[in-house]
């Protein structure tokens, strides 16, 4: 288990990091969020030891992380590097080779990451002669080619068409079902609520939000209530108990009310009121959590 | 992995992909036409004699003239092509001959037997013609004397070109020894300055484009400062040696094939002494490159970065120079104490025996701890420099951010 306990971190009179504690178990993936310039790098750069936070520990499985640790897990920061003008079969197996791997398991893995990335055929030429996309693909195979314990992806899904983030989605779930232990920051929420089980919201340096997404969810105080009906519906949730807000689009209205509010009369209410084209009543979405989170 | 082995990847990354990107290929490849090219060319286009071009204005010149291609082809042997040819052009008046010396058709003039005209007083062309000519005035004056008491003018030049003076120094050893050892170091010094300027180049834009192309960032997790850094430099210089080998033996086996010159003798010792000090020289100046290149995220803001190391570079040589004419002089003492300039003056003043074994034990005594101290500097400036992306950092703040 990745945890990360309590960390603090001024960069001069900035405090990049006031108090960001966060953990994920092998086999889960956790999103890690937050607005941008809220500490999200700052934190994965010192659980990778790039920068020594001013208090705060990072421990796997239960020990503070040393230097020998870092090379099983894997890395793929915000801004993507890579050599251009060296091969992809080669690049990969040198990142496997500096994690400790010898030369044949390198060459292997390298190999067979990249024919899974369909860059087979690709192997032999510099990362500069392909397209962005692939150069993502390679980045991430640079990531994995060691086959890490804990996996630390920054922003892995930016740039990235929906095909391909479609792809990056399945291998984040299949690494997590081989039992690593997956962080991610994403600014793409419906992506994350798809995808992670478990989220951190950080704001200003700070974990505000840290929690499994369906218990979050339901430990919400509030709760959207959407009604699109023929006639007026706003007469409808006039004496509405707990409305903190509303929202019209596209002829839709949306009440954001307390979940505390007992709406069962209202459904025979409604269906009287006018013909009922739709009618939901939901959690907020992470995407409200979020925006709740760091308002 | 231990860290020598993370070390020793990131060597042989350096070594593998600059052996693929043919630039080392290619500068290897110059460095050894250029280096046949001046030993070879030499011998293909020069020919054995020397051609000398003389004016002549008014009488008594011929006399001089022929006396001095006696002179110059005195010593040859039988079936040899002569040493020196003359071809003289004689010219009415001493303004005709000036002209024509300034337009270079003619490399001195002589008028009326006792007057000498140069372009230049210290110019190359034309001085060695002019002793020439002098000896051979000195010479006919001579004849004329004894003549009277019945000498032949044969004796005089059999006498004029016997057998030179004996030389010996007071330093041990033969004079051809030292002589050898003069080369030798200057050939050292060459290949250091070299070195340092080109290949510590590569350490310094290597550096620098692993950080513009943030592939840095991605090494950091899972390797450290000082395995990068060290690595680098040790692949680097592994090519710089090679190459430095590879010059020696295609200059040897040159001169060898064109026997060129006869090669000096020399001692193992000065060699290695040599080899040490290219190894100390290298290293210093790398590691300082190596810091320089981890402040810039521009290729352009690490050459102005490191200017003044190219140019302590620069001037080692240049100190150099000069301790090899002056091997005991001040300037040269000095420089022999001064740890980057030490590599370049140190093992030009020891092969000319022109260094106490105190000075010689004090340079690597302050050579080696400035190696020790400036590989901390240098690791602790760059491990705090490549990871402040973005502007150019100053060598204070990649310091103290080492600590972040």
């Amino acid at each position: 288990m990745l945890a990360v306990n309590d960390l603090h971190k001024s960069f001069g009179d900035v405090h990049a990091l006031r108090g960001c504690s966060l953990s994920v178990e092998r086999g889960a993936i956790l999103g890690f969020l937050g607005p941008n310039g809220a500490g999200k790098t700052t934190a994965m750069r010192i659980i990778f030891r790039l920068l020594r936070p001013d208090s705060g520990m990072v421990t796997w499985d239960g020990d503070e992380i040393e230097p020998d640790d870092l090379l099983r897990f894997g890395y793929m920061p915000e801004q993507r590097g890579l050599y251009p003008k060296m091969r992809a079969r080669d690049q990969l197996g040198y990142f496997g080779r500096l994690h400790g791997m010898s030369k044949s398991e390198a060459a292997a893995s390298a190999v067979s990451w990249l024919e899974r990335f369909g860059l087979g055929d690709r192997q032999n030429d510099p990362v500069e002669a392909l397209s962005h996309g692939n150069q993502q693909r390679v980045q991430l195979a640079a990531a994995l080619v060691h086959d890490p314990e804990l996996l630390v992806l920054d922003e892995p899904f930016s740039g990235l068409d929906p095909i391909a983030a479609g792809t990056m989605s399945d291998i984040l779930r299949e690494q997590a079902a081989a039992g690593k232990a997956v962080v991610f920051s994403s600014h793409q929420l419906d992506l994350v609520e798809d995808l992670c089980e478990q989220v951190a919201i950080i704001n200003f340096g700070e974990v505000v939000v840290d929690g499994r997404v369906d218990e979050l969810k339901d430990a919400s105080p509030i709760r959207h209530l959407e009604l699109e009906i023929d006639g007026d519906p706003h007469a409808l949730i006039a004496d509405l108990e707990g409305v903190q807000g509303t929202l019209t689009q596209n002829g839709r209205l949306t009440v954001i009310i307390d979940a505390a509010t007992d709406i069962r009369g209202f459904i025979s209410k409604a269906q009287d009121a006018g013909k009922l084209r739709h009618f939901a009543y939901t959690s907020p979405s992470l995407s409200d959590l979020f925006r709740e989170a760091v308002r | 992995m231990t860290g020598l082995a993370a070390l020793w990847q990131v060597a042989m990354r350096e070594v593998r992909e600059r052996f693929r990107s043919r630039a080392y290929l290619i500068t290897s490849g110059l460095t050894v036409l250029i280096v046949l090219a001046l030993i070879v060319l030499p011998q293909i286009l020069g020919s054995d004699t020397e051609e000398m071009t003389v004016g002549s204005v008014g009488a008594g010149n011929d006399e001089i003239i022929a006396t001095a291609l006696d002179l110059g082809n005195a010593n040859d042997e039988p079936g040899d092509p002569p040493s020196l040819a003359v071809d003289v052009t004689e010219y009415d008046s001493r303004d005709e001959a000036i002209a024509a010396l300034e337009a270079g058709e003619v490399d001195v003039v002589i008028v009326d037997a006792a007057e000498l005209i140069l372009e230049t007083a210290s110019g190359f062309s034309g001085s060695s013609v002019a002793d020439g000519l002098q000896r051979a005035a000195g010479a006919v004056q001579i004849q004329a004397v004894v003549e009277e008491q019945g000498q032949q003018a044969a004796d005089i030049i059999e006498l004029l070109t016997s057998d030179p003076l004996e030389v010996t120094t007071l330093a041990e050893g033969d004079p051809a020894e030292s002589e050898g050892r003069t080369i030798i170091a200057y050939f050292g010094l060459l290949l250091l300055y070299m070195a340092v300027l080109l290949y510590g180049t590569w350490i310094l834009t290597g550096v620098t484009e692993e950080k513009s192309n943030r592939v840095v960032e991605v090494l950091l997790s899972s390797v450290r400062p000082w395995q990068i850094l060290g690595g680098k430099i040790l692949g680097i210089g592994t090519l710089a040696i090679l190459q430095l080998l590879l010059t020696i033996a295609v200059a040897v086996g040159a001169l060898r094939a064109t026997a060129a010159f006869d090669l000096p003798p020399v001692e193992a010792g000065i060699i290695a002494n040599l080899l040490v000090w290219f190894v100390i020289g290298f290293l210093l100046f790398a590691v300082l490159f190596g810091a320089a290149g981890s402040l810039a995220s521009r290729t352009e803001d690490a050459n102005t970065i490191a200017m003044p190391m190219s140019l302590t570079a620069v001037a080692g040589f240049f100190v150099s120079i000069s301790a090899l004419n002056d091997p005991d002089g001040t300037v040269a003492v000095v420089s022999s104490f001064i740890p980057l300039t030490a590599p370049f003056v140190v093992p030009v003043r020891a092969a000319l025996e022109a260094l106490p074994a105190w000075q010689y034990a004090f340079a690597v005594v302050i050579s080696l701890a400035s190696l020790v101290l400036l590989t901390g500097v240098a690791g602790r400036i760059y491990a705090g420099g490549v990871l402040r992306f973005g502007s150019r950092v100053g060598w204070r703040e990649a310091w103290r951010s080492a600590d972040e």
